[in-house]
């Protein structure tokens, strides 16, 4: 069975092992020259809370960033990997048997349906976890630059920053040979392994994510903006500011504000008493990927296990 | 003897349609049976509940006494099975999918393979996608020999091949039969073939049995009677009509025979296979009018006993 699986997946296998590659040398390539010009512009030495006046550190950063910014762009293309890579070998890995009838063969020889699966399943998804990990350990070097000056919290580099990247690689695969199990299409599955894979993640990340531990908020009321330090450093990931109303409402920004006004004129024009940040603290960051990842591997799970079932019962 | 393959009242459902129904019979160990019936009649069906692909809506299955799909690690090794339109790997090379055999079964007879695909003339190093639809064939057929089953299992092997090919086809199955003895079970709807190559008869006609039992014996107790035009109820009350035609001057009866035929008006002559098929699949037909609802069954039930 370790044999056929092999045979029936080393094209996907070294697909996978080429795509990494030319990704791998990509990444080494211009790793490398962030980390010189990090290193050359002195920027380990701009990352305090505050930066004095007359720091050139503001000039550095913004030279850095105009120079590498369109690398993390770069980082934003890399979240789809994981779903390609279950639309294009989770989701076939049951719908093309059962499109061309070999599950016909193969279940008809001496070893058991669920023995077939269970085979079948491991190699795959071993096989993908080790190379999504691999990937990651090569990501997180890669972005350390930027790290060091966003943060990687509340950033597209979140995805690629820790193991919710594996467990999102497993939740595709996962979620892929169910959608096979499902439609028993090729092409139906890798639509339906899509949808839901965005289904769930994009929920879980831009709703349930923010709220995996309450947000800190301070609030400065308007008196005394201009005195009091924020709490928030760069690496903290804001989740939503504004200001607060004379009823204790919160909203998102200022209205209505023009150029010439100042800014307690602005303030007041809006009816606004205080100012709030709520944010989750950079220290929470391992906290909200292990949460997240035991999300995605339980999703994962539960796709596992439907698959199983159905395939079970496939007729 | 015992049976190879025994099912009992058994049937699947798909939604509202019953594929297969009330299924009684028994194979016995060691026949060559053919699985004869119109497109839709459950071959497939049955077949594929038989090797454990699907799982029987009502009444149960069993290969040499144990469920193919309750107990697979039991029942799969004894059960070789060659599916519709002989599905292979197609990216595979034949020594390939002879290793697929090899590793996916521990009684797998590669020695024997090897010499049946070289006998064949076929390649090994070919992918199977590039091999005519009678070489195809034939790989399934060796893939499933060298399992080296108590139980073959053919699905409609012989629609897609061309009469030579067919032909050869038979050939590798006689002598697998001829060297191991094993039980065959084959469906087809092309009957003139069957003839040569099994000693047993089913006949599945819109979900049910309509006949099963020893080649011989059925073409032995299956005669057609032509005589002047006259009522088929004299014959009828000793033996069983299975078709009736009437002419202006003649009629010819196509009865199954329960005792000694006496009958001084009538013409006896013997029915070819086909001929009686055709017969038990049109007397199918003709017991859908509502006027004799349950004759199908109780014919059906009383060939079993």
């Amino acid at each position: 069975m370790i044999w056929l699986t092999w045979r029936q997946h080393r094209l996907e296998g070294l697909m996978t092992l080429g795509v990494l590659a030319v990704i791998g040398v990509f990444l080494l390539l211009t790793g490398r020259a962030m980390a010189t010009s990090f290193q050359q512009l002195g920027l380990s030495h701009c990352l305090g809370q505050t930066t004095p006046p007359g720091s050139p550190c503001p000039d550095l950063i913004m030279a850095f960033g105009t120079q590498y910014g369109l690398l993390q762009i770069f980082d934003i293309l890399l979240i789809f990997l994981p779903l390609l890579l279950g639309a294009l070998v989770g989701a076939p890995l049951i719908a093309r048997e059962v499109e061309q009838h070999t599950h016909l063969l193969v279940w008809t020889q001496s070893i058991t349906r669920l023995r077939w699966l269970s085979v079948k399943l491991a190699l795959v998804l071993v096989a993908g976890l080790l190379a999504s990990g691999a990937l990651l350990a090569v990501l997180i070097w890669w972005y350390s630059p930027w790290a060091q000056l966003d943060g990687s919290f509340g950033t597209n580099a979140y995805d690629t920053s820790g193991p919710v990247w594996v467990a999102e690689t497993l939740l595709s695969l996962a979620l892929g040979v169910l959608a096979g199990t499902l439609t028993r299409r090729v092409g139906p599955a890798i639509f339906l392994t899509i949808v839901l894979v965005v289904a769930i993640r994009v929920p879980v990340a831009s709703l349930w994510r923010p709220n995996f531990e309450a947000p800190i908020t301070q609030t400065t009321p308007i008196g005394q903006v201009n005195t009091t330090q924020s709490t928030v450093s760069t690496q903290d990931w804001i989740v939503s500011q504004g200001y607060i109303d004379a009823q204790g409402n919160k909203h998102d920004g200022l209205v209505g504000c023009t150029s010439n006004q100042t800014s307690v004129h602005c303030f007041q024009a809006n009816g606004a008493l205080a100012l709030f940040v709520s944010y989750q603290p950079a220290d929470r960051f391992w906290t909200f990927q292990w949460i997240e990842t035991g999300i995605y591997v339980g999703f994962s799970v539960l796709a596992l296990f439907a698959a199983f079932w159905l395939v079970r019962r496939l007729n | 003897m015992s049976n190879a393959l025994k099912t009992t009242r058994l049937g699947k459902r798909y939604g509202h349609t019953w594929a297969l129904q009330d299924c009684s019979l028994a194979l016995p160990a060691g026949r060559v049976a053919a699985l004869v019936g119109p497109n839709g009649a459950g071959k497939t069906t049955l077949l594929q509940l038989s090797v454990g692909l699907l799982e029987p809506t009502a009444g149960e299955v069993q290969v040499f006494g144990v469920s193919p799909l309750r107990q697979p690690k039991e029942a799969l090794p004894r059960l070789g099975f060659v599916a519709q339109d002989t599905p292979l790997y197609k990216s595979f090379s034949v020594a390939e999918l002879l290793t697929l055999g090899r590793k996916l079964n521990p009684g797998f007879d590669d020695a024997l393979a090897r010499a049946r695909i070289k006998m064949l003339g076929i390649p090994l190093e070919r992918r199977a996608g590039k091999l005519s639809g009678g070489q195809q064939a034939q790989v399934a057929l060796v893939l499933a020999l060298a399992k080296r089953p108590d139980l073959l299992l053919l699905d409609e092997p012989l629609s897609s091949l061309d009469p030579l090919a067919r032909r050869e086809f038979l050939r590798t199955l006689m002598d697998a039969v001829a060297e191991s003895g094993l039980t065959v079970l084959l469906s087809s709807h092309i009957i003139g073939d069957l003839e040569r190559v099994c000693d047993y008869l089913i006949i599945l006609s819109a979900s049910y049995v309509q006949l099963a039992g020893d080649m011989q014996e059925i073409q032995r107790t299956h005669k057609r009677l032509i005589g002047p035009r006259q009522d088929e109820a004299a014959v009828a009350s000793v033996h069983t009509v299975i078709e009736a035609r009437h002419t202006d001057r003649q009629t010819t009866l196509l009865v199954r025979t329960n005792g000694p035929l006496f009958a001084p008006s009538w013409e006896v002559q013997d029915v070819s296979l086909e001929d009686m098929v055709l017969a038990y699949l049109s007397q199918q037909t003709r017991d859908r009018v509502p006027a004799q609802p349950s004759a199908r069954e109780q014919n059906g039930r009383e060939v079993l006993k």
